[in-house]
C-alpha cells in the first residue's frame, strides 16, 4: 500500500468516525445516563440519592457511609485511612499498606493498644476488622464480633448493663442479604444512633447469637460462601448459551428480541454517517477505521477534561486536571484500561463522567468486540479478503451493551448506588473529630452523581474505571453484598458468552465452549488459591494477638483494605475476576492483599489477560495462544499445524509471536526503567519487595489494559502518567492491529476439512494443552520478576523476617 | 519385490565421520555462520561475553570468582559446540553418501552423434557417426551413443535400441534393468553402466545438472532450503529467545532495585544472567533444529527416495489423500487373461484368433497375456498372424489411454478390443446392436472383480476376454493403518466402475477412480485440492505426468518415463509404489521430532527457574532459599551443564526421529505431551540434581 493510497483510505474513514463518535456520545453519554437518572429518581428516590437517614426530621448521615467515632462512649467503626481526617467522604481511600509493611504492623499495634487503653479489663481476642483499615475508608459496618467486643466498654462508659448493650447490638445486626450474600454485620452509625436513643427507648432483650457450629472455624469458607460460589458458576452455565446466541444474532444483523428498537437506530446511524452496511473492509481499512475512531475518542476526552471546570454539570466544582493526567485518563479509557490515576470525587465533573468516561466505557468495549469479530471472520471465511465492516460491528456491539447496561444500572440503583445530577450533600457528624491541624470537623460531605449508569457499563464493558476513587469498594458505588455479586457477574457475563458466540460463528458452539473451559481451568485453581491466602490472614497480625479466624460472627482473614459487607470470599473473588477479565474495578485494595493474593492478581494479568479477558480482547488474545498451541501440537502429531481448518504458516506464527511479545516487553522493560530512575522509585509507598510489586503491578495493569492498581503507588505524576499511557496505547492498539493483520492473513486461506488426522479443536486434550501453553508462556516470562516481588514477600512474611 | 540393499549398507558410517564432525563443529563457530541460527548465536555471544568476564576475573576484578566464571564460560562454549556437532554429524552422514556418488560422476568420454544423424530403427551407429567428446560438453537434446561397457554420461531418454543397464550405483539394486526406446522404460540416468547391447540417447539435462548432480547437492545439504514449518518454528524460537533476553536484561534492573530495597546482597552478576539466559533459551531444539531437517532428508535417501525439496517431505506428512495406481500397487503385477467367453453364437476359434490379432500390437501386459492364453488354450501360434501379415498390409491401432481401444486393420477387416463401455459405443457406431447376452457376460465378469475386454470384428461382437486382478496380500491392513492416520486412499484404474468397485472393496481402499484418463486424474486431484486437501500420487507413465505435476506430493518411479520423473517432486529409486506410505511416515516423523523437542525444551525451563532463581538472589533475599527444593550446592553450574549435556543426549533422537506409529492425531498428541511435556518438566530436576551431586563428589563448590 503506497502512502497516497493509505492517506485516501484514512481520509475516507474520518467522516464516519466523527459522525458515529458524536452520535454514540449522544446515545451513551447523554440519553443513557439521563434515562437511568429519570427512572431512578422516580422509582428509587431514597436509594438513588444516597440512602440518607432522617432522624427526628433532620438528615443525620447516610446509611451507607460510615462516620468517624473516637469517643469511648460510641461504638468505634473501622480504622479509616482517608485524609486529612478519617471518614472523609470527599476523598475515599484505603491505607494501601502492604502486608509486610512495618508501618502496617505498628499501626495495628497502636490500634490494639488504643482498644486496650479504652477498656483495659477486656481480654477478648480483638476481631481483625476492628483494627484494619477498610478499602474505602468509609466502611459503614463492623462485624458482629467487633461490636460485641466493644459492649463492655460502652456499658461502662454509658452506665448501661452489658446485657442491654448486647441486646442492642443483636437487634441491630444486619444478616446476610437474602440469607447468603456477604457478611452478617452491624452498621456503626445506626447502632450509635440507637445507642443515643437508648435512654428514651427501652431495649427489647434478645440473646446474643452464637457461632453456628456447622463447620469447624478453621475450614474458612462457610456454607453461604459455598452457595455464592456455586451460584457464581451457575449464572454462567445458564447465561453463556442464550447470551452467546443473542450476540451472534446482533453481530450478524439477524432479527432478535430487540431488533424493533436497535435496527432502525442502526440504519439511522449508518445513513447519517454514510456507511453502507455491506461495505466489507480488508484488515488494513478495518484497522485504520479503528485507529481513527479511537484517536478521535482520545482527543475528545482529553479536551473535555481540560475544559470541564468551565463546562456545565459540575456541581461539585472540580477543577481541570493537569495535561498529563488528562492524557493518561483519555488514553486509559479509550484503550479499555481505565487506569485510575484520577480520583473521581475530586477530579472529574459529572459531564466528563457522562459524556467522556461513560461513552468510552461503551465504545472501547465495543471496539474490542469488533476486533474479535474480525478475527472470527478471518478464521471462518474461506478464501476471502474482507473481515467485516468496522462501523457496522461497532454500532452493533454498542447495541449489545446498551440494553444490558440499562438493566444492570437499575439493579444497582435499587441497591443504593447513587444516580442523580445533584451536587454533594453535607451531613452532620454524630461524633465530631479534630483534624491534624486541631480544627473541629463537624460535618461530612457525601459525593453524589450519576454513578449507577456509569458503573453498570464499567463492569459490563470490563472497563473498571470507578466513579469514585476507591471504585467498587466505595459504598455509593457498590452498596450491598448483592450489588457486589451483580458487579462480579457483570464483569464476566460478556467475555464468557462471547466464547460461545465465537464457537457458533466458526461452526460449532463447542469449539468456543472448549476455550471457555480452558480459561476456567486456569481461573478456578487461582481463585481457590487467592481465597485460601486471604482467609489465612496476615501472619504478622497473629503475632500481636489479633483474631483472624473466620466465623459466623466475623469475616476474619486479611481484612486490611477490605469492606466488612463483602468479607473475604467476595473480596478475593472480585479481585480474581477483575484481574482475570481485564476489568480493573476493585472492591478491596489489592495493595493490601497477602503476597500470595497479590501474586494471583499479577499472574492473572501477566498470563496475557486471556483468561476471560476484556470484551473481545480476552478471546482474541486467547485465540493467539490457541494458534501457538495448535502449532506446537500440530508438529507433535506430524502434520502442518492448522486451526479450524486454517493452516498455520510462518506469517501467522510471526504475527502471533509478536502479539505475545508486545505486552511482555512493555511490562518488563517499563518496570525495569521505573525501578532504575528516581521518578519511578519515589512513587512507591511500601518498602521491600512489596514496593517492587507496586511498580510491576502498575505496568502489568497498564500494558494488559486491566486498570486495577496497587494503589500505594503515587501514579499521578508526569512520569507514570506518560509511561503508563504509552504502555496502555501500545498494549491495546499494537496487539489489536496485529490481531487484525492475523485475521487478514487467515481469511485468504482455504479451509482444510477435518479428518482423522486433524487435531481436535475442542476435546479435553486440546483444552489441557492450551492451558499448559498459556501457563508456561506466562510463567516463563514473569517468574523471575514475581520471585522478587510477591513470592519472596510471602516467604519473608511466613518466616517472620 | 525384493528389498534392495540400502545406501547405508554400502557406506557404513565410519568413526571417521564422528571425528570429522568434531572438526566441523569448531569451524561452525564462525559468527557469520552462527547468525543463521539466532538461538545458538545468542548462546555463542553469551559464551564470548563470559570468556571476557573470565579474563577480567583473572585480573582480580571479577563480579564472581574466576573459577566459577571460567566453568560457566567453558560449558557455554560446550553448549554451542554440541549443537554444532549435531549439525555436522547429520551433514557428515550425507557427505559420505555424496562422496560415493561423486565418484561415479567423474568425467567420462561420450560418443556424441553428429548433428543431423538420422535415427534408423535397429541400426547401430558406426564409428563415422559420432565423435568422442568429454561428457562435460554435452548439452540438453544432444544425441549420443553408448554400448556395452560404457558409462552413460548424462541423464537422457532412449530414442533407439534396447540394452541392459546396471543402475546399482543409484538404486543399490544389483540386478540389471532393461532400458529401451518408447514406453515407460526409456529414461536413463547419468553414471549408470550399459551391460549389454547399445542405445542412442537424447540428453535430457546439461552436463552437471543431471539427476546425480542434483542428488549429490541435495545430500550434501548445499541447496537445503528451510521448509515453511521449519521457518515458522524458527520464528517462534526466536520470539521465545527474545522474551528470555528481555527477562534477563530487565532482571538486572529488578535485582539492583531489590538489593537497595532489602539493603543486602549484590545485584545479579552478568555471568549468572548469561547462564540464566542460555538455560532458558530453547537451546535444545534450537541446537538440534537443522540436524533434524538434514537427518530427515537423509532418512528418505536411505529408503532410496530422492526428493527435489525438503518442502515435499513435509508436505508428505500433511497428505490427506493418497492416489494409488491399482496396478502394481494394490494388485499383484498385471491383470491376466484367464478365459474367453463367446457371445451371440460366434465360433470359439474365430474369437480366439481375433483376440490374438487384436493383441499383437498391444504391448501392455494384458495384451501379451491374451496372446499367451490363446496360444496355450487354443493352440494358435503367431504363424497365423505372419501368414496374414504377408498377405495384406496390416495396420495396428495401438492402445491409447484416451480411446482405451486397440486393434488391427487389414484389408476391410477391422478388429478391435477394449473396455466394455467404449466397445459398446464402437459396436453401436457401426450400426450394430449390443445384445443382452453380451451385457450379461460383461456384467458377470465385472461383478466378480474381473475385467471384461470385448472383442469385435468389423463392429460385431465376437466375445469377451476375461482379465483378472489379484489383490496383494497385507495391503488391506496397510490401508487401515493409513485410515487411522487420517489418510484416505483412492485407487486409480482404467477399469470400469463395477470392476473397480469390486477390487476397491477387496483391497479396502476408501474410494476409487474408474475409467481413469489423464484428464479425469487431474480433475480428481484438483477437486480434492479445492476442498483443501493435500494429495499425494505415484505414477510412472507419461500419461501420469499432468496429474503428478498437480499433486502436492508426487512420487515418480525411477523406471518411469522422463516426463513423469520431471513432473514429480520425488523419485523412488526402487520403483516401489507402496513407498509413498513410508514417505508419509518420514514426513510426519520429521515434524513430530521438531514438535517434541520444542515441547521438551520449553518444559525444561520451569525446573531451571527453580534451580537458578534461589541461587541468584540468595544474598539479597535469603528467604528465597525455600525455593531451592533440590538442595543444590552448585545450582547455576549444574543447570548450565545439564543444558549442554541434554543436547548431546538428544542427538540420537534428532537423527533417528521420534518413533512413529500409525495412530490418530489425538493419541499421538497425548503420548508426546506425556513423554516430552511432562517428561520435559521432570527430567531436568533429576538431571540437575545428579550433576550437582557429581560436582559435590568431585569437590566443586
Amino acid at each position: 500500500m503506497d502512502s497516497g493510497h493509505a492517506l485516501s483510505i484514512i481520509r475516507k474513514q474520518v467522516k464516519p468516525a466523527v459522525v458515529i463518535f458524536f452520535l454514540l456520545t449522544l446515545i451513551t453519554g447523554i440519553f443513557y445516563p439521563l434515562l437511568i437518572t429519570g427512572i431512578a429518581q422516580v422509582v428509587f428516590p431514597v436509594q438513588s440519592n444516597g440512602n440518607l437517614i432522617v432522624h427526628d426530621g433532620t438528615v443525620v448521615g447516610s446509611a451507607l457511609i460510615g462516620q468517624p467515632f473516637v469517643s469511648p462512649g460510641y461504638f468505634w467503626g473501622r480504622p479509616s485511612a482517608t485524609s486529612p481526617v478519617p471518614y472523609n467522604a470527599g476523598h475515599s481511600s484505603g491505607s494501601n499498606l502492604g502486608p509486610s509493611n512495618p508501618a502496617l504492623t505498628s499501626a495495628m499495634n497502636a490500634r490494639v493498644e488504643a482498644l486496650h487503653a479504652a477498656d483495659p479489663a477486656n481480654t477478648l481476642p480483638i476481631p481483625v476488622d476492628l483494627v484494619t483499615a477498610s478499602a474505602s475508608g468509609l466502611d459503614p459496618d463492623i462485624s458482629i464480633a467487633a461490636a460485641y467486643y466493644q459492649v463492655h466498654r460502652i456499658a461502662r462508659e454509658r452506665n448501661l448493663s452489658e446485657d442491654d448493650v448486647q441486646a442492642l447490638v443483636s437487634s441491630n445486626i444486619q444478616s446476610r442479604q437474602f440469607g447468603i450474600f456477604g457478611e452478617p454485620r452491624v452498621n456503626v452509625l445506626m447502632l450509635n444512633l440507637a445507642l443515643d436513643d437508648m435512654s428514651t427507648t427501652p431495649v427489647v432483650p434478645s440473646l446474643p447469637i452464637q457461632p453456628e457450629s456447622t463447620l469447624p472455624p478453621e475450614s474458612g469458607l462457610r456454607i453461604p460462601d459455598w452457595i455464592v460460589l456455586v451460584l457464581f458458576i451457575g449464572v454462567f452455565v445458564v447465561t453463556v448459551v442464550p447470551l452467546g446466541r443473542f450476540m451472534v444474532k446482533v453481530i450478524k444483523g439477524e432479527p432478535h428480541l430487540l431488533s424493533p428498537f436497535s435496527k432502525p437506530l442502526e440504519h439511522r446511524l449508518l445513513a447519517w454517517s454514510q456507511v453502507h452496511a455491506d461495505d466489507e473492509m480488508d484488515w488494513k481499512t478495518f484497522t485504520i477505521a479503528m485507529i481513527v475512531f479511537s484517536l478521535i475518542g482520545i482527543i475528545f476526552l482529553f479536551t473535555l477534561q481540560l475544559a470541564q471546570s468551565a463546562l456545565p454539570l459540575n456541581p461539585a466544582g472540580v477543577g481541570s486536571p493537569s495535561w498529563d493526567l488528562a492524557l493518561n485518563t483519555a488514553v486509559s479509557f479509550v484503550t479499555n484500561t481505565n487506569w485510575q490515576a484520577y480520583a473521581g470525587e475530586t477530579g472529574v465533573s459529572y459531564l466528563t463522567q457522562m459524556m467522556g468516561l461513560c461513552v468510552q466505557n461503551f465504545t472501547s468495549a465495543a471496539t474490542g468486540m469488533t476486533v474479535l469479530v474480525g478475527l472470527t471472520y478471518g478464521l471462518s471465511r474461506r478464501s476471502s479478503s474482507t473481515i467485516g465492516n468496522f462501523w457496522v460491528l461497532l454500532i452493533r456491539s454498542v447495541m449489545i451493551l446498551l440494553p444490558i447496561s440499562i438493566i444492570l444500572a437499575l439493579i444497582l440503583v435499587s441497591q443504593g448506588t447513587v444516580q442523580t445530577l445533584q451536587g454533594p450533600v453535607t451531613v452532620p457528624l454524630l461524633d465530631p473529630v479534630w483534624d491534624a491541624s486541631g480544627a473541629l470537623i463537624t460535618t461530612q460531605t457525601l459525593p453524589l452523581g450519576p454513578a449507577a449508569s456509569q458503573i453498570a457499563i464499567k463492569q459490563l464493558g470490563v472497563n473498571g474505571g470507578g466513579f469514585f476513587a476507591t471504585n467498587s469498594a466505595h459504598p455509593f458505588e457498590n452498596p450491598t453484598p448483592f450489588s457486589n455479586f451483580i458487579e462480579i457477574i457483570a464483569i464476566l457475563l460478556i467475555p464468557a458468552a462471547l466464547c460461545y458466540s465465537f464457537g457458533r460463528m466458526v461452526g460449532a458452539g463447542r469449539k468456543g465452549v472448549s476455550i471457555l473451559i480452558a480459561m476456567t481451568l486456569i481461573f478456578m485453581p487461582l481463585l481457590g488459591f487467592a481465597i485460601w491466602a486471604e482467609l489465612g490472614g496476615n501472619p504478622a497480625f497473629d503475632r500481636i494477638g489479633i483474631d483472624q479466624v473466620t466465623t459466623d460472627l466475623q469475616p476474619g482473614g486479611n481484612m486490611e483494605g477490605k469492606e466488612v459487607r463483602f468479607g473475604i470470599m467476595s473480596s478475593a473473588l472480585f479481585s480474581v475476576v477483575t484481574t482475570s477479565a481485564s476489568c480493573g474495578a476493585v472492591n478491596s485494595m489489592h495493595d493490601s492483599f497477602t503476597p500470595l493474593g497479590g501474586f494471583v492478581q499479577l499472574l492473572m494479568m501477566q498470563l496475557g489477560e486471556v483468561v476471560y479477558g476484556g470484551i473481545g480482547s480476552g478471546l482474541y488474545g486467547m485465540l493467539v495462544f490457541v494458534i501457538i498451541a495448535m502449532f506446537i501440537a500440530g508438529l507433535m502429531v506430524g502434520r502442518t499445524p492448522e486451526y479450524l481448518g486454517k493452516k498455520i504458516e510462518p506469517r501467522e506464527i510471526t504475527i502471533a509471536t509478536i502479539i505475545i511479545l508486545v505486552p511482555i516487553f512493555l511490562i518488563l522493560i517499563s518496570t525495569a526503567v521505573a525501578v532504575l530512575v528516581d521518578p519511578g522509585k519515589t512513587a512507591v509507598l511500601n518498602p521491600g519487595p512489596h514496593g517492587f510489586s507496586e511498580i510491576l503491578y502498575a505496568f502489568t495493569s497498564a500494558s494488559q489494559n486491566n486498570g486495577s492498581a496497587f494503589g500505594g503507588l503515587s501514579a499521578n505524576t508526569v512520569f507514570y502518567n506518560l509511561t503508563t499511557a504509552v504502555c496502555m496505547f501500545t498494549g491495546r492498539f499494537g496487539t489489536a492491529t496485529l490481531t487484525l493483520a492475523l485475521a487478514g492473513s487467515l481469511v485468504v486461506k482455504k479451509i482444510v476439512p477435518a479428518g482423522e488426522g486433524t487435531l481436535s479443536d475442542h476435546r479435553p486434550l486440546f483444552i489441557i494443552w492450551l492451558v499448559f501453553v498459556v501457563i508456561i508462556i506466562g510463567a516463563l516470562s514473569f517468574l523471575p520478576a514475581l520471585a522478587l516481588g510477591p513470592i519472596v514477600e510471602q516467604l519473608m512474611l511466613g518466616g517472620g523476617v | 519385490m525384493p528389498h534392495p540393499p540400502k545406501i547405508q549398507s554400502r557406506h557404513p558410517i565410519l568413526p571417521a565421520i564422528y571425528q570429522r564432525a568434531l572438526i566441523d563443529a569448531v569451524g561452525k563457530l564462525d559468527p557469520r555462520l552462527m547468525i543463521k541460527n539466532p538461538v545458538m548465536f545468542v548462546v555463542e555471544a553469551g559464551s564470548a561475553l563470559t570468556t571476557l568476564l573470565w579474563f577480567q576475573a583473572l585480573t582480580g576484578n571479577g563480579e564472581d570468582p574466576a573459577g566459577f566464571i571460567g566453568a560457566i564460560s567453558a560449558w557455554l562454549w560446550f553448549t554451542v559446540l554440541f549443537a554444532n556437532y549435531a549439525e555436522a554429524l547429520a551433514e557428515g552422514r550425507g557427505k559420505a553418501q555424496a562422496e560415493s556418488l561423486r565418484k561415479m560422476r567423474q568425467d567420462t568420454m561420450a560418443k556424441k552423434l553428429y548433428l543431423g544423424y538420422e535415427i534408423e530403427k535397429g541400426r547401430e551407429p558406426s564409428l563415422s557417426d559420432y565423435l568422442e567428446v568429454s561428457s562435460s560438453t554435452l548439452h540438453k537434446t544432444d544425441l549420443f551413443y553408448v554400448k556395452a561397457g560404457d558409462t552413460i554420461p548424462v541423464d537422457g531418454e532412449v530414442v533407439e535400441g534396447i540394452a541392459s543397464v546396471n543402475e546399482s550405483a543409484i538404486t543399490g539394486e544389483s540386478a540389471p534393468v532393461i532400458r529401451e526406446s518408447g514406453g515407460d522404460r526409456s529414461a536413463v540416468t547419468g553414471g549408470t553402466v550399459i551391460l549389454s547391447d547399445w542405445l542412442i540417447i537424447r540428453a535430457s539435462a546439461n552436463a552437471g545438472e543431471g539427476f546425480l548432480d542434483h542428488m549429490i547437492s541435495l545430500i550434501e545439504g548445499a541447496k537445503r532450503q528451510k521448509t515453511p514449518n521449519e521457518v515458522a518454528l524458527n520464528i517462534l524460537l526466536i520470539g521465545l529467545t527474545a522474551i528470555f533476553l528481555v527477562v534477563c536484561v530487565t532482571l538486572w534492573a529488578f535485582s539492583s532495585y531489590s538489593v537497595k530495597a532489602a539493603g543486602s546482597g549484590m545485584p545479579i552478576s552478568v555471568t549468572v544472567l548469561v547462564a540464566l539466559l542460555v538455560c532458558l533459551a530453547p537451546t535444545t531444539i534450537g541446537g538440534l533444529l537443522s540436524a533434524i531437517g538434514i537427518a530427515g532428508m537423509d532418512r528418505l535417501i536411505r529408503r532410496n527416495v530422492i526428493t527435489t525439496s525438503g518442502r515435499a517431505i513435509e508436505a508428505a506428512g500433511d497428505v490427506d489423500v493418497l492416489l494409488l495406481d491399482k496396478t502394481g500397487t494394490i494388485t499383484l503385477g498385471n491383470r491376466q487373461a484367464v478365459d474367453l467367453i463367446l457371445v451371440d453364437g460366434m465360433k470359439m476359434l474365430d474369437l480366439a484368433e481375433t483376440a490374438q490379432l487384436a493383441s499383437l500390437a498391444d504391448e501392455t501386459p494384458e495384451g501379451r497375456s491374451i496372446v499367451v492364453l490363446v496360444k496355450e488354450k487354443y493352440g494358435l501360434r503367431g504363424r497365423t498372424v505372419r501368414a496374414t501379415e504377408s498377405g495384406t498390409g496390416m495396420q495396428f491401432v495401438p492402445f491409447s489411454s484416451q480411446t482405451r481401444i486397440s486393434g488391427v486393420d487389414f484389408g476391410d477387416v477391422h478388429i478391435r478390443k477394449g473396455a466394455a463401455d467404449v466397445m459398446f459405443k464402437h459396436i453401436e457406431m457401426n450400426g450394430n446392436h449390443v445384445s443382452d447376452a453380451l451385457r450379461k457376460v460383461v456384467d458377470t465378469i465385472s461383478l466378480a472383480g474381473g475385467t471384461p475386454l470385448v472383442v469385435t470384428k468389423n463392429g460385431m461382437a465376437l466375445g469377451v476376454v476375461h482379465l483378472k486382478d489379484i489383490v496383494k496380500g497385507g495391503i488391506r491392513e496397510r490401508f487401515s493403518q493409513l485410515r487411522k492416520m487420517g489418510i484416505k486412499t483412492v485407487m486409480i484404474t482404467g477399469d470400469n466402475r463395477l470392476t473397480a468397485a469390486t477390487i476397491a472393496a477387496e483391497a479396502g481402499v476408501d474410494g476409487f477412480l474408474a475409467e481413469a484418463t489423464p484428464e479425469s486424474k487431474l480433475n480428481l486431484i484438483r477437486d480434492y485440492q479445492t476442498g483443501g486437501r493435500m494429495v499425494a500420487m505415484t505414477g510412472d507413465g507419461t500419461n501420469d505426468a499432468p496429474a503428478l505435476a498437480q499433486a502436492d506430493v508426487a512420487v515418480a518411479m525411477n523406471t518411469g518415463t522422463q516426463p513423469a520423473r520431471e513432473a514429480a517432486n520425488m523419485i523412488d529409486l526402487d520403483s516401489n509404489p507402496t513407498k509413498l506410505i513410508e514417505i508419509v511416515e518420514i514426513g510426519k516423523q520429521l515434524l513430530m521430532t521438531r514438535g517434541a523437542l520444542t515441547t521438551f525444551s520449553i518444559a525444561n525451563d520451569l525446573a531451571k527457574y527453580f534451580v537458578i532463581i534461589p541461587a541468584a538472589f540468595i544474598t539479597t533475599y535469603p528467604a528465597l532459599s525455600a525455593l531451592n527444593i533440590l538442595g543444590l550446592h552448585n545450582a547455576i553450574l549444574s543447570a548450565v551443564i545439564f543444558n549442554a549435556l541434554i543436547i548431546v543426549a538428544l542427538i540420537p533422537l534428532a537423527l533417528h526421529g521420534v518413533t512413529y506409529r500409525p495412530m490418530t492425531a489425538e493419541v499421538a498428541l497425548r503420548n508426546n505431551i506425556v513423554i516430552y511435556g511432562i517428561g520435559g518438566i521432570v527430567a531436568p530436576f533429576i538431571g540437575i540434581k545428579v550433576i550437582d551431586m557429581v560436582l559435590v563428589i568431585m569437590g566443586v563448590g
